[in-house]
């Protein structure tokens, strides 16, 4: 990240390879779909670009860069409900999947956190995703290190009772 | 172990294995082997499409040149310190330091203790909010609450409650009295949060309406002689609240027009 910000012309490769799968997990796994997530992640790369002098040097780079990602999720959803509100509504068809495409886009980890609510889904996300310690989550949430681990204890109990419902509902099926 | 301690390994241990003593629980447990399961994140299977790197590293390298890192926290703290201070000197030796000879030292030390204290926890969360990723020890949103319950239970509890009969009127008065010294702080404090990222404009906006409407208080505080605890309340703590519902739409414009 310093050597960004000295303008290394290596270094926007090296930071860009390195975090945009986390990122574009991070989007996925908050009910954005390919393409839109895939925006996101331009967005945030080139938001971050514009205020990469506000990172101090030394300071965890995980927080900085899932701050400013959160918002830019939050600022591309309140833009797409604008857009959506001047549209008609149409019929919704789900993308086929292409050929030799696993069936099922979205890994069972997405679906399950999919069906969490919004700050419980996000702390999961950086927690498993992003790989964010709970210092860092609450650094990128702008909250406390208590609070986010509260929110993951709810997270995770609500997982397993997801988990626990999809077992029966597979066990009656059978 | 039981399931609970097995959360806590998972909160806690979120990028490393889960300890010995978890994984007998896990053979025993199936929920809980479940859960652990699900959440051992595998190699993310979507990667960015090349082209959108590509995309991405050539917008980048475009406008590639060197900044310097934003200046260091307690600079930018004794900024803003220093222009609620002499933002509230300016007002004083417009209006007089009348209240000054009225209250008696504990009222004084108390009230300006409260209002020095309430300024800087403002100006220490605005540094925190100008970068991404910052250590709270409280949420940022919840700061100008606290700050105003702070204000408002100093002032009933060392001031008396009175029965006035120009309320309105003397409240008027101060309130167009502090209004202008909090629009003045509030300029150069604009100007000291600009080179930060701003990611809650609302928030950020608050606070700093609410910290140009302490220097307005404070101007006030030391001004105004009427000791009512009522008219306090209402007009120089109203000047803050005014600042504070100002800056909120100002951030609430700049968010939704974004």
């Amino acid at each position: 990240m310093e050597r960004y910000q000295q303008a290394d012309p290596e270094a926007p490769a090296v930071l860009v390879s390195a975090l945009s799968p986390g990122l574009l997990r991070f989007f996925r796994s908050q009910s954005a779909t390919s393409g839109q997530a895939e925006d996101l992640l331009q967005d945030t790369w080139f938001r971050i670009h514009r205020v990469r002098h506000t990172y101090r040097p030394g300071e965890p780079v995980l927080p900085w860069i899932y701050a400013i990602a959160r918002r830019v999720r939050v600022d591309g959803y309140r833009r797409s409900r604008r857009i959506d509100s001047h549209e008609p509504a149409m019929e919704v068809v789900p993308e086929r999947p292409a050929e030799g495409e696993p069936r099922h886009a979205l890994p069972v980890f997405e679906a399950l956190v999919a069906a969490l609510p919004e700050a419980q889904r996000e702390v999961i996300t950086m927690l498993k995703v992003g790989g964010l310690s709970l210092e860092e989550v609450a650094r990128a949430t702008s909250s406390t290190a208590g609070a986010v681990k509260q929110k993951a204890h709810r997270g995770y109990d609500r997982l397993r009772k997801l988990l626990r419902s999809y077992a029966e509902a597979a066990g009656g099926a059978q | 172990m039981n399931c609970q301690d097995i959360n806590q390994a998972i909160v806690e241990g979120s990028a490393s294995p889960l300890p010995p003593e978890a994984e007998e629980h896990l053979r025993t447990c199936a929920r809980c082997r479940e859960l652990a399961g699900t959440l051992k994140v595998p190699v993310p299977a979507d990667l960015p499409s090349p082209t959108v790197l590509q995309e991405i590293e050539r917008g980048l390298v475009a406008n590639l040149r060197p900044v310097r890192p934003i200046a260091p926290k307690r600079y930018i703290f004794v900024s803003m310190m220093a222009i609620f201070a002499v933002t509230a000197v300016l007002g004083l030796s417009r209006f007089g330091a009348f209240a000054i000879a009225a209250m008696t030292p504990l009222q004084m030390g108390a009230i300006f203790g409260a209002l020095a204290i309430s300024a800087g926890l403002l100006a220490y969360s605005l540094v925190n909010q100008m970068v991404p990723g910052s250590r709270y020890r409280v949420p940022p949103g919840r700061v100008p609450l606290v700050i105003m319950i702070l204000l408002m239970v100093s002032v009933a509890v060392l001031f008396p409650f009175q029965q006035e009969r120009s309320f309105w009127f003397s409240a008027w008065v101060c309130i167009r009295g502090g209004t202008p010294v909090a629009a003045f702080a509030a300029v150069p404090l604009w100007l000291v949060l600009r080179p930060g990222a701003i990611l809650s404009p609302i928030m950020t906006g608050a606070a700093t309406g609410l910290l140009a409407g302490l220097a307005g208080t404070t101007a006030l505080e030391i001004h105004c002689p009427n000791l009512d605890a009522w008219h306090i309340l209402a007009s120089h703590l109203g000047v803050a609240v005014i600042g504070a519902v100002v800056g909120l739409l100002v951030g609430w414009a700049v968010e939704t027009g974004n």
